[in-house]
């Protein structure tokens, strides 16, 4: 016993004097070395010429306190409309009639050589468009017959036909769409977003995801609106159009408010001891955030209330109260966008229609999920510009991929019913809202629907003109992290779709 | 020394007469072989014209920018791939060591055209790849220039794709911006800390102030707006969206002359104010909400090319 | 007893110092023509087998054959100078005369400057030299034009080398040519007390191995296989 506690205790002296020993030898020479390295430095060249790197320090009490862009932005919110599992261009914008044509065909071994595909084996046949397509609006632009409410809002739109990517899987390619990386752990879009602007309501939270038809997670889980290496108070608050809008925010049944309001009082004291201790200003950050909470309880469970809104506006988004329905997730969002919320997230899950049972196929469940979206998002839409909220607010509505023009056969069968596999090459998304041009089309596919044939538009890219309308050169919101200033667009460079802007 | 007489020998001056004549001689072989040399030669001794290009022309304008862009980088000062120079006019008509690569008014025989239209496959296709590719429009650009006589002086060619255009990021100003914010700097401070959340200006890079009163609620009226006196110059946006002011403000409002978008919809403000918001020269966005009006009302409003949003749509 | 008839030619050149002129010939022509007809592959090889080559002539200039080492040839400027305004008088060299031994510096060195710029030289697309991603791509760019400007230099040097030549057989009567070939120069020309040494070829080939190896080696650090 008596031996064992010497060596331990000896063990100890040596590794205390190692590092002493370490410290002294070397450490003298290092910290020469680190003083003539910060003396002599150059400050690092910046992107964007001369321009000095932006200051996003807060008041840590208030870390989603407003803050102005670089410069004057366009719009100064997102409503973002994540259509989950990838709704099928070819069946609601990107118009092919030479596919039509050469429905049922083989398809060409050029479109199949060197590709992997998620589940499609062998030689599938060649699937035209399942719905009849026309021209709609002004603007004449291209829909199917699947949204006729959208359709009345044709001429707001930018329809991108042209967005690609990389990734054919649902969870890396949703990663990529919402944190501009296919792996996890990079801040999502609404943390960037609230990260550089902060969020004009310090009642709510900067950044609200709200799901319908699916369970509450998506296939890439919770990263895709957390903050990553960003401070986790950026990241998105998920919350329910029905029943307690944020779980676990209400007090249980037996706290009152006040109640509530001593027990917070008594943590905040707890907390600033701590803070006078350590001084970490995470600490600070947290308190705020109990606050915050508190807060919350009154003005998110109010915000989330659908049942204040007038019964014209319930039946224009078609919205339920008291179920959790995407009608009700749009009504919510306008509601919070008056509010002051930054960057609001909607996910619909169910648009995979690879045809494997029978929801997902292109006859049933396709036309399922528009029912269930179309009206919303046009009412939303109509709502937004009839309160001057669009012509400053950016919409956008899209999936994580395209889908194949090919019918696709599992393990090389025939399906029963009609689907499509995952397709990076190509996908459609549009945009609506301040800063971008109404009533057209940008980008084109080749004529069978499976390759782009002019503007390819990356993620990237649509990042960074997200980026640029509010108010950011995407090369400047940058956080230093793992040695490299991160950016949303990542590493590569992206361009602005200049062809968009308003 | 010269010992012109000895047989087998020269004289140093035949030798070396000799010597720069072969000299000469292995220039203008050269000049012969590399058609591109020999022209710049000449060009460089002044006996043939250099090919000029005006600077409003459609090659100055949209083709030597795809160019630079695409092909200098090999093509160019630092590098002569081929001895072929892209990064001027007059190299551009040069060509390469193996002779032209632009044939006025046949695009298709061109060596350049014939190359960048090469599918990406093609090991000798251009750009090789690696690097950027031309868009199918900059090839059109460059057939149809190609094909018009592959001019320095024509400033349009029918047909051709429209320029995509640039995107331009400001570039920060912070002298000039804290010049500008100077004379109201105090009173926006004052009035950023007495009413938190209501008072920002619209950019960093800016000295211009937006107003958004919209989550105070009642709590925010008349005389809170009107306390905004001394920065009206300088207010872009008001949102009054849902706040208890009332007609009493509508002359302050329109008498803003920079006032660009206003949102009243849910305010105290009636019909009768509109009117005055007849008077601004600035405003071009406003929200009515649910506002009782009528068309008369809006009229001549919409005939200063104000944006009307909310009436009807809203109940 | 009969006296022997004095020899008509004195051996001079040895023969790597002779293998090394004309490969090095050999292979700038190999050089030049691979380059300007793309054969980027072919160009490495040669560039660095003149590499090797260098290296193996340094070797030799200093522990080479008598007119093989840089001592015998190499001179001061003032002298060199002397030399060309004929101040020397009619003096015979056994190896390279002071304008010759300037010409063989010249040449060496231009020729280093020109490998070593071509190790980290690029061509844009697809060829890089061995060194070429151990400096930063502006670097490397940098140093590919000072490799072409570089060529344009050595066509300078290589045409003055021939006049030069030329001259001594064509004005002076003299043929330089013909020893560098065979060796061996006419005895009325080359100074009576010489005492030329020469050093086994054996030990040249060792040279040459080492140098070689060293060729080889920045080859393989380019990730190029043999």
């Amino acid at each position: 016993m008596e031996n064992e506690r010497g060596i331990h205790q000896l063990d100890l002296a040596r590794i205390q004097a190692q590092t002493r020993r370490h410290f002294l030898g070397w450490g003298t020479g290092g910290l020469g070395a680190f003083f003539l390295n910060s003396a002599l430095a150059k400050p690092p060249s910046h992107p964007g010429g001369e321009n000095a790197p932006l200051d996003f320090t807060r008041d840590p009490a208030t870390p989603l306190s407003v803050l102005p862009p670089e410069f004057a932005a366009k719009v100064k919110r997102v409503i973002y409309l994540h259509m989950g599992g990838s709704p099928s261009q070819l069946e609601l914008f990107d118009y092919k009639p030479t596919l039509a044509r050469f429905h049922g065909h083989d398809c060409p071994e050029s479109f199949l050589k060197g590709k992997r595909f998620a589940f499609i084996q062998g030689v599938p046949k060649l699937l035209g468009p399942m719905f009849p397509f026309h021209r709609a609006g002004k603007s004449g632009t291209w829909i199917s017959d699947r949204l006729p409410h959208l359709e009345q809002a044709i001429d707001e739109l930018c329809v991108i036909k042209s967005m690609k990517t990389d990734q054919f899987n649902h969870a890396p390619a949703q990663l990529l769409v919402h944190t501009g990386d296919s792996r996890t752990g990079h801040a999502s879009l609404g943390s960037w977003v609230t990260y550089g602007l902060g969020s004009e309501n310090q009642n709510l939270p900067g950044f609200i995801v709200l799901i319908s038809n699916g369970g509450t997670t998506a296939n890439a889980g919770k990263p895709l609106w957390g903050s990553g290496f960003l401070p986790s108070v950026y990241q998105g608050v998920s919350c329910r159009s029905a029943g307690e809008p944020v779980l676990y925010l209400d007090n249980p049944k037996s706290v009152s408010r006040d109640e509530r309001r001593k027990v917070l009082d008594a943590v905040d004291e707890i907390n600033r001891q701590t803070y006078d201790q350590f001084g970490n200003p995470e600490t600070v950050t947290r308190i705020a955030q109990y606050e915050m909470a508190f807060r919350m309880q009154l003005e998110a469970s109010d915000a989330m209330d659908i049942r204040r809104e007038p019964k014209t506006v319930l039946k224009r988004y078609g919205a339920e109260p008291g179920k959790t329905s995407y009608a009700n997730n749009c009504l919510v969002a306008r509601r919070l966008a008056e509010r002051g919320v930054r960057f609001i997230q909607l996910y619909h899950w169910g648009w995979d229609s690879h045809g494997t049972p029978v929801d997902k196929g292109l006859n049933v469940g396709l036309v399922g999920r528009c029912k269930e979206t179309d009206q919303p998002t046009a009412a939303l839409l109509a709502d937004l510009k009839a309160r001057g909220l669009l012509e400053d607010t950016l919409v956008v509505w899209g999936g994580e991929f395209g889908r194949t023009p090919m019918w696709e056969n599992r393990g090389g069968q025939e399906m029963e019913f009609i689907g499509r596999d995952h397709h990076p090459n190509c996908f459609t998304l549009w945009l609506a809202g301040g800063g971008i041009k109404k009533g057209i089309s940008h980008g084109e596919t080749d004529d069978m629907g499976y390759d782009i044939a002019r503007n390819p538009v990356e993620i990237r890219d649509l990042h960074a003109t997200m980026l640029y309308l509010l108010g950011f050169d995407y090369r400047r919101l940058n956080y230093p992290y793992q040695g490299l200033d991160q950016k949303l667009t990542g590493v590569k460079p992206a361009r602005i779709v200049s062809e968009i802007l308003a | 020394m010269s010992s012109s007489g000895i047989s087998g020998r020269l004289s140093a001056g035949a030798y070396f007469c000799s010597v720069a004549l072969l000299t000469l001689a292995g220039f203008a072989l050269a000049m012969f072989v590399r058609p591109a040399f020999g022209h710049s030669m000449l060009q460089w001794m002044g006996l043939e014209s250099v090919p000029q290009a005006e600077a409003r022309s459609f090659y100055a304008t949209r083709v030597s920018s795809l160019f630079e862009t695409h092909c200098t980088s090999c093509h160019g000062e630092k590098r002569q791939k081929a001895g072929l120079r892209l990064d001027s006019y007059a190299a551009l008509l040069r060509g390469s060591k193996h002779g032209a690569v632009i044939r006025p008014g046949d695009a298709r025989n061109s060596e350049l055209f014939i190359r960048i239209n090469l599918p990406a496959s093609d090991s000798r296709a251009m750009p090789p790849s690696g690097k950027t590719p031309l868009t199918p429009d900059d090839v059109t650009i460059i057939r149809l220039w190609i094909a018009q006589g592959a001019s320095g002086v024509r400033r349009t060619i029918p047909g051709a794709p429209q320029p995509v255009p640039e995107v331009k990021i400001p570039e920060d100003a912070p002298a000039l911006t804290e010049k500008l914010r100077a004379p109201l700097a105090a009173q926006v401070r004052r009035i950023q800390m007495e009413h938190p959340g209501i008072l920002s200006y619209q950019s960093r890079n800016s000295a211009w102030l937006e107003v958004n009163a919209s989550l105070q609620g009642a709590a925010f009226g008349d005389a809170q707006l009107q306390a905004l006196a001394p920065l009206r110059a300088r207010i872009v946006q008001v949102d009054i969206s849902g706040t208890s002011v009332t007609d009493a403000s509508a002359p302050f409002l329109a008498g803003m002359p920079a006032l660009e978008v206003l949102r009243l919809g849910g305010s105290r403000i009636t019909s009768a104010a509109l009117a005055a918001l007849e008077r601004s020269n600035s405003l071009r966005s406003l929200t009515i909400g649910d506002i009782e009006t009528s068309e008369d009302t809006l009229a001549p409003l919409r005939k200063k090319h104000i944006v009307i949003h909310g009436g009807a749509d809203v109940r | 007893m009969s006296v022997e008839p004095p020899p008509t030619h004195v051996r001079v050149w040895d023969l790597p110092v002779r293998l090394f002129h004309w490969s090095i010939v050999l292979l700038i022509a190999v050089s030049w023509i691979s380059a300007d007809q793309g054969y980027m592959q072919i160009h490495l090889i040669s560039g660095l087998t003149i590499l090797a080559l260098l290296l193996f002539r340094i070797a030799w200039g200093v522990l080479g054959s008598t007119t093989a080492r840089f001592r015998d040839f190499l001179h001061p400027p003032g002298r060199i100078i002397g030399y060309l305004k004929g101040r020397d008088g009619n003096k015979w060299f056994a190896g390279h005369n002071p304008a010759g031994g300037l010409m063989v510096a010249a040449l060496i060195l231009i020729l280093l400057t020109q490998v070593g710029t071509g190790l980290f030289a690029n061509d844009g697309v697809r060829f890089r030299g061995p060194f070429a991603l151990l400096v930063s791509e502006d670097t490397s760019t940098w140093l590919t034009e000072i490799h072409g400007l570089v060529f344009d230099l050595i066509l300078l040097l290589i045409w003055c080398h021939i006049v030069a030549v030329g001259f001594y057989l064509l004005v002076k009567g003299h043929n330089l040519i013909a020893p560098m070939v065979t060796g061996k120069k006419r005895t009325e020309y080359v100074p009576p007390n010489s005492n030329l040494i020469f050093v086994r070829s054996y030990i040249a080939l060792l040279l040459f191995a080492v140098s070689a190896g060293i060729a080889v080696w920045v080859m393989a650090q380019g990730g190029y296989a043999l």
